[in-house]
């Protein structure tokens, strides 16, 4: 199992890696920048689907997160002269801490009602961010200017289009890193025990505000990132991104691509950003999406609880057995 | 010596536990009782899971109410539970480990502390295996290694051998008996299967519906007319 769980890491980082340096290279100038935001999307997927798989909480709120790690991102930009690293990186960890701070009502809840308790948190997010907009240069607090759009600064490395997809299929790459290290060390032991039943994680002396405290830490600093890197691609944010829908959307599709799987988060993201873009392509309404959606997730609650990546892996797997 | 002294729990207008005293002095002792009687009560008491509404609990001269229940295997306590709690997506050295995690000490002293435990229930080489791999027996093993990582100074068992054919319930029962040489703590056992106790229990308490029925060496318990008055219904339940 702990081969397997290896092999499946090195298969997966090789993908990653040659996909970073490899997709620039293929796509055309909008295809770029969707794989980018792809990429910040699959980061806020990874989140919901450890917290998801690993400690059993249903957290819909990781697109809202992102809209506000977006916003830091470039309220930071506009305000200070900082690279972009900084602002990203201050971005993450006030998302981190948004989060942490989201647990707390979170902490006695469990199921429906802790799934709930995020949904209004991502509905609160969604007024904030409708009533005050994001940040495109202009003066104050809030930073919203009419008709305005100062530059947005982009990493050194990273100035181009291409290179920019680089780097964002690196940073998540790094995220699913940290997921994964977490998995191995006691964190992730602790997880697993709080998913067991707390009871249990209690009796075997596990601190469970504290664990679950951090594991809503640490899918609140991936969307963080994700929000962060989102607005170093485009420059500029809009609330209609980061209604809580979109939360309940990419939640779903998590399901759907399967939620203990990196290749899940993967799948739930291309899903949700590039689905939509295809029909377009082909002239089909984008809403049809939604109902495709809803099929794929009824299909996943019915018959394939481990999502499309865990059929992909079962395939792999009895082929293995098989050879 | 774990102390209970007038120790009551009420859920509602159900006494659960109905001012129970008992000294548990054996290395290894008793709790029994039909269904509903208060047995697993006990042990959320004195593992911090229930706060009693009176009554104290004593172990080795700490007073253990008020200490909160995760900072008590720090302390040295230990717990099973009825329904064996084994993470399915950890490795036997993983379930074990999620315990090590919370004591002190370097980690390679709370590695070693594993591998002597997994050595000592006799499950080292299925180390790697997954929680979900593993058959009843397997799980209760792991459970019970689970209870002996790191020096513990009290161990509960609730229904360790729920579950399990006879040789493998006498095979834990075994394992049980051993624990005094190999950590200095003072187990206590909750079961059904009154055999298994009368094999490994020195000392045992006998509830029903909350109340103490008995309490002392376990033979002159068993033989206790009351007692037996009270196991009727099991027998007649278990045939
Ligand atoms: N959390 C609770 N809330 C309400 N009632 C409870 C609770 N826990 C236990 N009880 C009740 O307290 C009584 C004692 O329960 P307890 O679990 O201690 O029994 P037990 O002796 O362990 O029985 P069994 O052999 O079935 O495990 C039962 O009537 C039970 O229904
Ligand atoms: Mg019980």
């Amino acid at each position: 199992m702990a081969r397997q769980a290896n092999t499946s890491l090195v298969a997966g980082l090789s993908a990653a890696i040659l996909a970073a340096f490899g997709l620039p290279l293929v796509l055309g100038g909008q295809w770029t920048g969707i794989f980018t935001s792809t990429a910040c999307f699959a980061m806020a997927a990874m989140g919901a689907g450890f917290m998801y798989s690993r400690l059993g909480m249903v957290s819909l709120a990781q697109v809202a997160l992102m809209g506000v790690g977006g916003w830091v991102t470039l309220r930071l930009n506009h305000a200070f002269s900082l690279p972009f690293e900084t602002n990203l990186i201050l971005a993450a960890v006030v998302t981190s801490v948004l989060g942490m701070l989201l647990a707390i009502p979170a902490l006695r809840m469990r199921g429906l009602y802790l799934a709930l308790v995020t949904l209004m948190v991502a509905g609160g997010l969604e007024v904030v961010f409708t009533a005050y907009q994001f940040p495109n240069g202009g003066a104050g607090f809030w930073g919203v200017g009419t008709s305005f759009a100062a530059e947005m600064r982009r990493p050194v490395l990273a100035q181009s289009d291409g290179a920019y997809l680089t780097y964002t299929l690196l940073v998540a790459m790094l995220g699913l890193l940290l997921i994964m290290a977490h998995r191995q060390t006691a964190p992730g032991r602790a997880w697993a025990l709080i998913r067991r039943s707390e009871a249990a994680a209690i009796a075997s002396g596990t601190n469970v505000t504290f664990y679950k405290t951090w594991a809503f830490g640490l899918s609140g600093l991936l969307a963080g990132l994700g929000g962060g890197l989102l607005a170093g691609s485009l420059g500029l944010l809009d609330a209609s991104s980061f209604r809580a829908s979109e939360s309940i959307l990419l939640f779903a599709l998590v399901i759907v691509g399967g939620a203990r799987f990196w290749l899940g988060a993967v799948i739930a993201a291309v899903l949700y950003r590039v689905a939509p873009g295809l029909l377009n392509n082909w002239g089909v309404d984008a809403d049809l999406a939604l109902i495709f959606f809803g099929a794929a997730l009824l299909h996943a609650v019915t018959t394939a609880p481990d999502g499309i990546a865990g059929q992909i892996t079962g395939l792999f797997r009895r082929r293995e057995a098989k050879a | 010596m774990i102390a209970l002294d007038g120790v009551t729990v009420r859920f509602g207008g159900l006494v659960a536990l109905d001012a129970i005293s008992a000294q548990f002095e054996a290395a290894v002792s008793g709790i029994i009782g039909p269904n509903g009687a208060g047995k697993t009560t006990t042990m959320n008491v004195i593992s911090g899971f229930l706060t009693p509404k009176s009554g104290a609990v004593v172990v080795d001269g700490t007073d253990l109410v008020g200490m909160s229940p995760h900072k008590r295997p720090h302390w040295g306590l230990r717990r099973s539970f009825q329904r064996e709690q084994i993470a399915d997506d950890l490795s036997v050295l993983g379930n074990l480990l999620s315990l090590a995690d919370n004591l002190h000490g370097s980690r390679a002293e709370r590695r070693a502390n594993v591998d002597a435990a997994l050595e000592f229930v006799g499950i080292t080489a299925m180390a790697g295996r997954m929680g979900a791999s593993l058959n009843t027996y397997e799980r209760r093993l792991t459970d019970l290694a689970r209870c002996l990582v790191g020096q513990p100074r009290l161990i509960m068992l609730d229904e360790p051998a729920g579950g399990l054919t006879v040789e493998e319930s006498a095979h834990l029962g075994d394992i049980i008996l051993r624990i005094g040489g190999f950590c200095p703590a003072q187990v206590l056992v909750i079961d059904h299967d009154v055999d298994l106790i009368a094999r490994i229990c020195a000392q045992t308490l006998v509830l029903d519906f909350g109340r103490r029925i008995a309490f002392g060496p376990t033979a002159a318990v068993l033989a206790d007319p009351a007692v037996k008055a009270a196991y009727l219904g099991i027998e007649v339940d278990h045939a």
